[in-house]
Parts: structure tokens; sequence; C-alpha cells
């Protein structure tokens, strides 16, 4: 390890504060697990790490039937996993996070960080991404809502500002008739990055699909959502053919770089496989 | 760097001591407190070895700072046996199916199968194998680190049945 | 062997050493502190060839809390051995504790000593390197280019680390020309690394008199303190070398890894204990692999399956260093004798360097590979000519009085037993006649295989080995053996215990093992080549039959009775034939009127023949056609091992053979980028081994069909043994699922369905 210098405010505005007076090479530290490692592996030069886990109000998780999911800042994706608000109404969700590392990890790691390190293999991202969730932030001159899938300005960068906060992150309620999935790739059936991951997010009415959502994971600099492969998919009875289109569909829409996990045209092909697959398992998951 | 005073429970024992804000729970733990039985198997989440029990939950101590631990209650390997001279059935278990060889893992192994029992005395293969999906053993295969959780597992479930009926 | 009713030996008693284990007691190097102690880190460079232009230290000398810092200016420039085999004539002397020059991406080029891990690791960014590069040789192709660079300026030319291995047995072209069938084909795999779950790490102190006392974990604690002595200058009587327990060597920890030296001199510079812990990281960069291979192999078959000649020609790559690529190319070569009987053999080894980590010593040793390529190749030789896998197998498998790797007749031929076990109790015939598919799943095709090995126990001949024991017999009638083995976590060292007790005749409780100490215990080579049960057991076996004589002796004094009436059961001494009169071992140790208390001490030494285990693995697989990933799902290996000793302890064995085996065939290789040299998966979440969740079903069956002779009641070593067979196996399971054949490890879910796609093209080019 590297050392660094330690703080704990507890305040928001205080966290907020610090986090731009210290200037370069400070960061907010959440749960840490990603963040400590790329300390160690010398990934991130820190010279102050900001902890916000004295700031009241952050570790809350509600559901309401009108504005659906909300959890806090340091709300950890173990305490998401086990809160039961999560079943039947988000299995896509809950799979990513059952996928996401270990359960030590998990009980240290917050959705949130793992939402705000920008990876593109980052588990949470694609299921959130595809259920329509909205980040929230504190800024000295007021919050801001972000659309999820607008939050992202590239692998690692996000579009918040200097001192910017997220404090909590909404999912909206199921709409009826929903379905979703998440399948993560990876060669071990644990303690994997994911390969590929594909989340969707489907409404069906007898049999026709009224809505989806697709979101790619892990094929371009950011999670993806796949608009051409969803359009298939509306309007549709999800037969074979129109799964096999939109599995070729999905295939066109990513981005992949090759790398030591697997090349691009593995990936490729990946989404295309987990793609059908995914909107198979969501319309066997009762909703 | 400026030290901070931290104060945590470990093993039932009420600790206090001066740790830097960079450092891990883990190097605490072992280079502070003396506890030498967690181990590094790789500092970065990865292997398990350094798992132990903070408010009840599992953690990697090399993911976790020692100032976040203020005020937490900590069970190492160091504090599973109930009292000196008996072990607890996981550790019998463990002996009796060879289900530690180099036992570098074995500490970490030890606490993860603990908090599952504790939830769970009578898990199913497939619960035991993804309640160790984040420790990795390299000497036994898993198959008798399996077996003896199975073992103690069910002697635990049968203590504590008699209990309730005595 | 006479009928022996065993009291001990084949039961799995308590492992006296996992107590500590499991409670957190137990001491491993890294739990050690010492007054004062430092903390060393080294600087590794980031190029795979180059030479240092320039290396300036002095920012990081400045830095405050850094106590010293070494580079090739100050270490004494001494060549020596990775790999300090001193009995073995060919190991390669290749190495400087720091060189000026580079030669693998990982390679330490400075050494930093200072109050704190986190100082002396940020000290590191300070020193300031300017490098003329070198052109990397990168692979077997490159080093083997007529034009290629050269690694070394030792050696006997070009790039290779030793001269040709070449074996030549019987008439090659005969053979060939008695052929029905000709199968010829390349083979290839990756660079599996052990992975032991404890990153090596040491201690250095130096007291007044300047000897040098030195922690740990080594499977090889005699050659370590040889070689720290010899680079050092010192006798070996100035380096006391000490390994409390070690979490995992697989092989590897018998490799001195440079830092052994840093240590010590940082120790020595700074006056104060050094300790120096690898990160994770670095135990992929400057830890061992196994050798990654190019193997060409040619064998003829007569109809009925039987071989009538063998040509192979394999290439290992050594890394940077030579390291084990002596004794790997050798054994590796022999190894293509035997297995399956073929009287016609061709055989050249190599070793080539590379600027690429060093491959050393691993678990299977060279032989890995060459099993690999024939298992594989056996089977194609079976579809071919219409037999059954299992049936080939058996009709060439090795048989007794045939002539062994090492040059010895086979004593014992357990291969065959293991595989008509096999293909009993895995119901061999029903499961090859199933359904391939998979009702559950549209996209799966399941399929079986069978792969085969035999394992010397012992790296005699290759190095002159030889097993010490000393046995004492306390006052009390306790019991210590004091043995030179490493316990590497293998329970090598209850089987011992087990073993003395058995042939001493009392109970296992009463005998305790004094190890890792080179200044007390025994010289013993080192806990490598399955040799710690065999030969170790066979001298403490020797041993204490001597001090039972001299027990029984001293009681027959104190029973005024003849000592050959007398035998010793339990810790009780008998008189035969009369049940009421017996004392106890500690009534015979101790004291009484006119005969003091004594302590009696005998010694053993054992110099082995050659010896061979044997085993069967029957393998179930499924695969994903459509994602490409295989699934291990069972496993029964089938072992001879001569004598179990301990039985669960044999198992774990195993079965960690397994797991480690089913990483290398499908999942794991460290990968060197082909133009950089740069590592691409240092650590453990992309370098994939098989965890709780991937691991198959494993069904142990362990026989004693082959008791060797050699051995303690027969034992013969296990732990080389699993990693052999599992790999040819899978493959061929994977054939038998899907249709494709494969010549390399790991296999890729790319690979799977690149080879799908093959196999489809060709048969609609048929159509
Ligand atoms: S040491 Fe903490 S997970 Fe490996
Ligand atoms: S017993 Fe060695 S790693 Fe598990």
């Amino acid at each position: 390890m590297r050392r660094f210098e330690y703080h704990e405010p507890t305040s928001l505005k205080e966290a907020s504060q610090l986090l731009t007076s210290l200037g370069e090479g400070a960061y907010f530290l959440a749960g840490g697990t990603d963040l400590f490692v790329e300390i160690r592996e010398r990934l991130r030069q820190v010279r102050h790490l900001v902890n916000i886990k004295r700031v009241p109000g952050l570790d809350q998780i509600e559901w309401s039937d009108q504005t659906g999911l909300r959890f806090g800042a340091q709300v950890t994706a173990g305490q998401l996993e086990a809160s039961g608000y999560l079943n039947g109404r988000y299995p896509n969700l809950r799979a990513a996070l059952k996928a996401l590392a270990s359960i030590q990890v998990r009980n240290r790691a917050t959705v949130v960080g793992n939402v705000c390190r920008a990876s593109p293999s980052a588990d949470t991202i694609p299921p959130l991404i595809a259920d329509g969730a909205v980040i929230e932030t504190y800024r000295p001159g007021g919050g801001r809502h972000i659309p999820l899938a607008e939050f992202f300005a590239g692998p690692g960068r996000t579009v918040l500002e200097p001192g910017e906060i997220v404090i909590a992150v909404t999912v909206p309620p199921p709409a009826q008739g929903s379905h979703r999935a998440y399948l993560k790739h990876g060669r071990r059936k644990a303690m994997e990055l994911a390969t590929v991951g594909v989340a969707v997010s489907l409404e069906v009415e007898d049999g026709l699909c009224t809505g989806a959502r697709v979101a790619l994971g892990a094929v371009g600099p950011v999670v993806l959502r796949a608009p051409q492969t969803e359009a298939i998919l509306v309007g549709s009875r999800l037969d074979a053919a129109v799964l096999n289109a939109a599995a070729e569909q999905a295939m066109q829409e990513c981005t992949p770089i090759s790398n030591v996990r697997a090349s691009a045209e593995y990936r490729r092909e990946m989404v295309g496989v987990l793609t059908r697959r995914a909107v198979m398992l969501a319309l066997e998951e009762a909703a | 760097m400026n030290k901070i005073h931290l104060e945590i429970t470990v093993n039932g024992e009420a600790r206090s001591m001066m740790v830097e804000g960079h450092r891990s729970l883990l190097d605490a733990l072992r280079e502070e407190a003396g506890l030498t039985g967690t181990k590094k198997g790789c500092d970065v989440g990865d292997c398990g070895a350094c798992t132990v029990i903070v408010d009840g939950r599992p953690v990697n101590a090399c993911l976790m700072l020692a100032v976040e631990a203020q005020g937490a209650e900590i069970l190492t390997i160091e504090g599973l046996q109930p009292d000196p001279d008996t072990l607890h059935p996981l550790q019998e278990a463990f002996m009796e199916h060879g289900a530690s060889q180099c036992g570098f893992c074995s500490p970490g192994i030890l606490i993860m199968a603990k908090c599952l029992l504790d939830r769970n005395p009578l898990p199913s293969d497939e619960e035991i194998r993804f309640g160790l999906s984040g420790n990795i053993c390299r000497c036994t295969g898993y198959t008798k680190i399996f077996d003896a959780i199975r073992t103690a597992g069910r002697r635990m479930a049968a203590a504590r049945a008699q209990s309730v009926e005595a | 062997m006479t009928k022996h009713e065993f009291r001990i030996v084949g039961k799995s008693v308590k492992r006296q050493d996992v107590i500590e284990k499991i409670t957190g007691e137990g001491r491993y190097t890294g739990d050690y502190h010492l007054p004062g102690l430092l903390s060393g880190k080294i600087k590794r460079a980031e190029i795979a060839h180059a030479r240092i232009r320039r290396i300036d230290v002095s920012r990081a000398l400045a830095y405050p809390g850094v106590k010293a810092v070494l580079t090739h200016h100050d270490v004494p420039r001494v060549l020596h051995y990775g790999s300090p085999h001193p009995r073995s004539a060919s190991c390669t002397m290749d190495q400087y504790i720091l060189d000026d020059r580079v030669r693998f991406w990982g390679e330490g080029i400075a050494a930093v000593a200072a109050v704190s891990e986190e100082i002396a690791d940020e000290a590191l960014d300070l020193i300031e390197v300017e490098y003329e590069p070198l052109p990397a040789v990168l692979d077997i192709d490159a080093a083997q280019a007529p034009d290629a660079p050269l690694i070394h300026d030792v050696g006997p030319g070009g790039n290779l680390v030793i001269p040709p291995v070449h074996i030549e047995r019987g008439d090659v072209e005969k053979g060939f020309a008695e052929a029905d069938l000709i199968l010829e084909g390349e083979f290839s795999g990756g660079r599996p690394v052990p992975t032991y779950m404890e990153p090596n790490v040491c201690i250095a102190d130096w007291d007044g008199s300047n000897k040098l006392t030195f922690w740990t974990s080594t499977q090889t604690s005699f050659m370590v303190r040889g070689a720290l002595a010899e680079v050092l200058g010192l006798p070996l009587n100035k380096v006391r070398v000490l390994v409390d327990h070690m979490g995992g060597g697989f092989g590897a920890k018998q490799d001195l890894f440079q830092h052994e030296f840093l240590c010590a001199l940082l120790a020595k510079k700074c006056r104060r204990p050094v300790k120096m812990e690898f990160t994770r990281r670095e135990t992929f960069l400057a830890g061992r692999s196994r050798h990654p291979f190019r193997l060409w192999l040619r064998q003829g078959f007569r109809k009925d399956g039987t071989l009538t000649a063998r040509e192979m020609k394999i290439v290992y790559e050594s890394g940077a260093y030579g390291s084990h690529s002596p004794g790997v190319t050798n054994v590796g070569t022999a190894s293509a004798t035997s297995l399956y009987r073929c009287e016609n053999v061709r055989l050249d080894g190599r070793a080539v360097y590379t600027n690429t980590p060093i491959a050393g010593a691993y678990r299977g040793y060279g032989v890995v590979q060459t099993y690999f390529a024939i298992d594989i190749q056996m089977d194609e030789a079976a579809e071919k000519l219409g037999i059954d896998p299992a049936g080939i197998r058996l009709r060439n498998a090795v048989r007794e009085g045939d002539i062994a790797p090492s040059g010895h007749p086979v004593v014992g031929y357990g291969l065959e037993a293991c595989i008509r076990h096999g293909i009993r109790a895995f119901d061999w015939a029903g499961k090859r006649a199933a359904d391939r598919h998979d009702p559950a799943n549209p996209a799966i095709r399941k399929g079986w295989g069978i792969g085969c090995e035999m394992h010397g126990s012992s790296a005699y001949p290759g190095i002159k080995e030889q097993g010490n024991a000393i046995v004492r017999m306390n006052e009390d009638g306790s019991v210590t053996l004091l043995t030179g083995a490493a316990g590497l976590g293998t329970g090598a060292h209850t089987a011992l215990a087990q073993i003395v007790a058995e042939e001493l005749g009392v109970p296992f409780e009463t005998v305790s093992v004094v190890h890792g100490d080179t200044d007390v215990v025994p010289w013993d080579i080192g806990a490598f080549a399955s040799h710690t049960t065999y030969l170790v057991g066979s001298a403490a076996k020797m041993a204490a039959a001597e001090l039972r004589q001299r027990v029984l002796a001293r009681a027959a004094e104190k029973l005024q009775e003849k000592p050959g009436h007398l035998e010793m059961v339990e810790g009780v001494i008998l008189v035969q034939g009369q049940p009421d009169r017996s004392i106890t071992v500690a009534e015979a140790m101790g004291p009484s009127r006119g005969i003091p208390a004594e302590h009696l001490v005998a010694s053993g030494s054992y110099m082995p023949t050659k010896s061979y285990s044997f085993a069967a693995h029957f393998v179930e697989v499924a695969v994903d056609t459509e994602t490409g990933i295989i699934e291990c799902r069972k496993v029964m290996p089938v072992h001879d091992v001569g004598r179990v000793i301990h039985p669960v302890a044999a198992q774990g064995q195993i079965e960690g053979g397994i797991q480690q085996g089913i990483g290398h065939t499908l999942t794991e290789d460290y990968v060197i980028d082909r133009t950089t040299g740069r590592s691409l998966n240092a650590g453990l979440v992309d370098y994939k081994m098989p965890l709780s969740m991937d691991m198959p079903d494993i069904e142990t069956v362990i026989l004693e069909a082959a008791p060797d002779p050699g051995g303690p009641w027969g034992a013969k070593g296990v732990g080389e043994d699993p990693i052999i067979a599992i790999g040819p196996a899978i493959a061929n399971a994977v054939y038998d699922a899907i249709g494709v054949r494969f010549h390399h490890y790991p296999i890729t879910p790319e690979d799977v369905l690149n080879g799908l796609r093959r196999k489809a093209a060709e048969s609609s080019a048929r159509d």
C-alpha cells in the first residue's frame, strides 16, 4: 500500500469542500474494494481519501410503489442483495449483484461505487441502465438527477463535476408484465470480471413485447444501450426468429476490443448468444 | 502521516492502538495486534485468505482500512475456538477430513464456513460452493473442504437440536 | 511381501501439523517479526531485454526512512545457478544476483530496505534507470531462428540451455515399416504457474559472528543454504536456514528467486534484520512456471493397436534463465520411452532461452507436456483403428520388467490395474454408448475421455538422492524424529511419523517431528519429486528398526530375557508367550537399580532404487457449443501408489492435483505479450484457477496394485501424478463430445468455437 491521508467529513458540504480544496490526488472513498486495489497496483496516485461513511442519510434502502427503489451511496452490494426489495422486481440487478466478485467483497463494495468507477465491465451497470435508473447528486450549487444512460463519459470517466457527490440511485418500479434478466459471461463461475454482460428489461402483454431495453457490458468504452436491437424486440411476439434477429443486431451494435480476456470477435459473438439467452431467461423469470 | 486512535474489539477482547490512515485492517491485525493467523495471499481482495468477520459480516481484511473498523467487533481465526481446549466443530471436521493441506487458505475458509453454517446449518452442495467462491484453495481441490463443512454442519445442527430438547 | 497387520500405516491419523494451521497458531515465514525489522522491496525491470546504461539511486537513498539501496554495482558478481541441485551435473550457471543486463520483464534490477514496506515501495519509484534496449526473443520459434539474438554467452550455443538430449532404442525405421497406421502431429502448451497461496517471503538476520540466520518458504532448505553460502562466500555452518510452515510450493519453491541474496545483503549492509515479501503480482512476474513447449510426435501402430515405433521432438521454453530446464528436458524426453511400451523410439529434447519469465520445477516435471501429446495421439489411433480408447491403452500399457524412463526395469505395473478398475467403476462402456445430448440444454454436448500416466518417485538417477532420518527415544519413552524434508503441506511429516510409530511399535501420538532447521536436522535434498514418503520414509523406517533393536536390548537387560523373545506393541514390551511379563517403553528407558536412564539415537540413510506410480483418469465433460465453454463435470482418478500410508492425505494430494490439471487444460495460462514481453495477467482474477464453483465431482480410487520393494512397505510417491493424466483425459473427452481434436492447452472457448466452425466447413465441403 502507498501512504495517504485519511479524512472523515460529517456532511455532504464538508465532503465536497474537502475534495475540492485538497485538489489533485484526492478521492472519495465509498466501499474501497476497487480503489485500494488501484492504489496497491499503482494505477492511481492517491494522496487523500475522503470517506463519506459518516455523512448521515446515505445508508437507506427504500421502496415505494410510485417511485420505485432508491438506495443511498453507502449501501453495499450485499445489503441491497439481501434487502428483499429486488425479489420479483429486479431479478436482473439481483443476478448482477450475485455475480459481483465474492460475498466478502460484496459486504464492502457499494453499488454506487461500482457504478461511479465507470468500468464498462461493471456488473451492476447493465441492469440499472436497462431498468432506467437515475443518479442523484449533491453539488454546492444544487444537486442533479442524471439518467444513468447519460452518466458515463468514457472508461473510468463520468459526467460528475469536481466536488459533486453521488448520493443515491433511483430505479423506477417495474411496469406491468415486466420481464428482466442479466447474464454474465466469464471463464469461471465466480470471481470473474465480465467478458460480456447483457441485461434485458422487457414488457410483455398477451405475448406481445410492448417495451424493451437492452444494455451491453464490456463491449464498448462504456456500457451501451442497444436501441436497434430493442426496436426489433418491441412489437414482436419474441419468437425464435425475432430472437435470432435481435441477437444479430446486438452483435452489430457493440464495439468490443481484444484483450487478454477475450478477442473482439469472440466478445461480439457472445453478445449475440447472451442477448438471445437473456431474453429467453427473462421470459422464464416470473415478473 | 498522522496516526489515528483506533478502538476495536477483537475476539471478545477490547484493543486500542494507533494506526496510520492508510493501514489496512489486515496489516493492523497482523502487525499491530500480533494476530498473524489471518493470512495475506494477495492483498487485493482476490483470494479470501484474509477473511475476518466484522460486525457479523465476512469481509476481506485487506480491502478495509483499519480506521474504518473504528468501534467494530471483529472475529478472526484466533477467536474461533469456544475455549482454548476445545476446537470448533469446523476445526474438528477439517482435521478429520484432511481439509487443510498447506493450511494457508484455512483461516479464511474456516471463518467463511462459520458464517455460512451460522446462517444455514445444513447447506446444500451448491450453497457450500457458492459460499466459498471468494476463497482460493490451491492444494485440496476443495472436495475435502466441502466434506468437512457438511460434517460440521450436521454435528452443529444435531447439537443444537439436543440442547433445544434438553 | 510378508503379510503384515498394520496398526498405524494405512490409517488416516490426525495430522499433527494441521491443528496449528486450523487454529491460526501455525507460523509461516511471513508471520515472524524481529526487533528492528526492515522491509525490503525489489525494483523490477519494465523491459524484456536490455542493457542498463545508467541506474541512479540517489533520490531513493535520500528518501526519509530508506536505509539502503543495492544495484549491480553494489553486489558480488558471482555466477550461480537458480536451481541449486548441487549433486546434479546438469544445473546451469547463468545467473547473477544483479546484472547490468535485463533478460525478462520483471527481473530485479535493484533493491531497497526501509523502515516500512510503504516507504520501501515508494522509494522504488525514485530509482532512475536508463536502458539500452536489445532485441527481445519472445517465443520458441524466435529463439531457434538462425540469426536469433543471444540471451546468454554461456551454454552450448545458440539459445540452447543444454546440449540436446537424444535417446534412441531399437530400430525406428523398421518399426515404422511394420506399422499399419502412422500418425503424426504437432502439440503445444501454455504457461501454467503453480500459484501457491503463500507468496514468496524471507527474513535475513546476521549475528555478531557473521552468521546468517535465514527464514524462508522453501522446499529445499539445504539447497538454499548451499547457494547462499556459495554466493556470499560463507562456510555452510555460517548459514542457518529455517523453514516453519509453508503455504504450498508444488515444485516451484525449489529455486532461489533472487530476493534471497538481496535480502541477506541488505540485512548485512543495514546491520538489521530485513524481511522481503513478494506481492501476489511478483509471484507471477518473478515466480516460476511450467515450461511452455512445442512437440512433434510420430507413431506407428499395427491393426490391433500395438505400437511399433515412436519418434518425438520436443522443445521446452526455459525463459530467461536455465533453472530446472536441464532436469525437465532430461526427465520429459526420457518419459516418452515409456507409459505405452514401444521397442523402437527416437527422441530429441531441447530447452531454449527466451526473454520471458523463468520456467522452473512444477509438479509433473517435464512429463505433463509429453504425455499430453502421447495420450491424445493414442486416442486418435484408437479411433482410426476402430478400437476402444481404453482397450488400446490396455494393449500397450507398460508392463513389469519393461525398461522405465530411468533406464531401470519397471518393478510392478499398476497401470493395467488402474485402467481395468476405472473401466468398471466409471462404467466406461455404458457412458461412451450414451447420448451426447443434454436434455436440459440443447447447446450442450457431453463426452467421456481417458488419460494415463506414470511418474517416478524421487529424482534418482538424474540426481543422486539420499534420504536421511534421525530417530531419538527419549528417556520417558517419547520419540523424536528429525527430518530435513520440508512440510510443504502434503502431510508428509505425518506419514513419516506414522512410519516410525509403526516400525518401532509405539503409539502414533508419542512420535513428534522436528524439521526445518538446517543446523539441527539431517541433510535432505528437498521435498520434491514425490520423494519424501518414499525416500525419507525408508530412511526413517531403517532408523526406527535400529532403534527398536536397541530399545529391546535394553528392555531385555531389565527383564532378564533374550532380546529375541521380546516384542514391542503400542509402547509396551512383551515377552513372547508370557502375557503377564511386560514393561512399558517408558519403564524400559527410565532408570532402575544399576541401569541409569538412557536416551537412544539411531539414524538411517537410504539410497533409492527407482519406483514408478501409475494412474488412469476418467472424465466427463460438457461443452457448450454456443459459448465454447468446457465444463469438467466428473473425474474418477484411479491411482496405484503401492502402499497408502495416510489415505485421506493421499486423496487430498490427488484431488488438488486434479484441480490444477483442470486449470492448466482449460483456463490457466500466464500470458506474455508477444511484442513487448510484458505480462498481461499477473493476478488472481485474470489468471484463472478453478475455484469452488468450478470443481467437478471427484471420486478418487487408490489402489495398492504394485508395491515397490524400495519404499516403506511398498509405498510410492503420489504428489506429481494427478496433474499429468487429467489433461489428455479432458482433451479426449472434448473430442468425444464435439468431434474436434485439440493438440494444445489451455483449450479456450474461442478455440472450441473456431474448431466447431472448421469442422462444419469441412463437413459441408465434403457434402
Ligand atoms: S489477502 Fe485479502 S483477499 Fe487475498
Ligand atoms: S490448503 Fe493450501 S491453499 Fe488450501
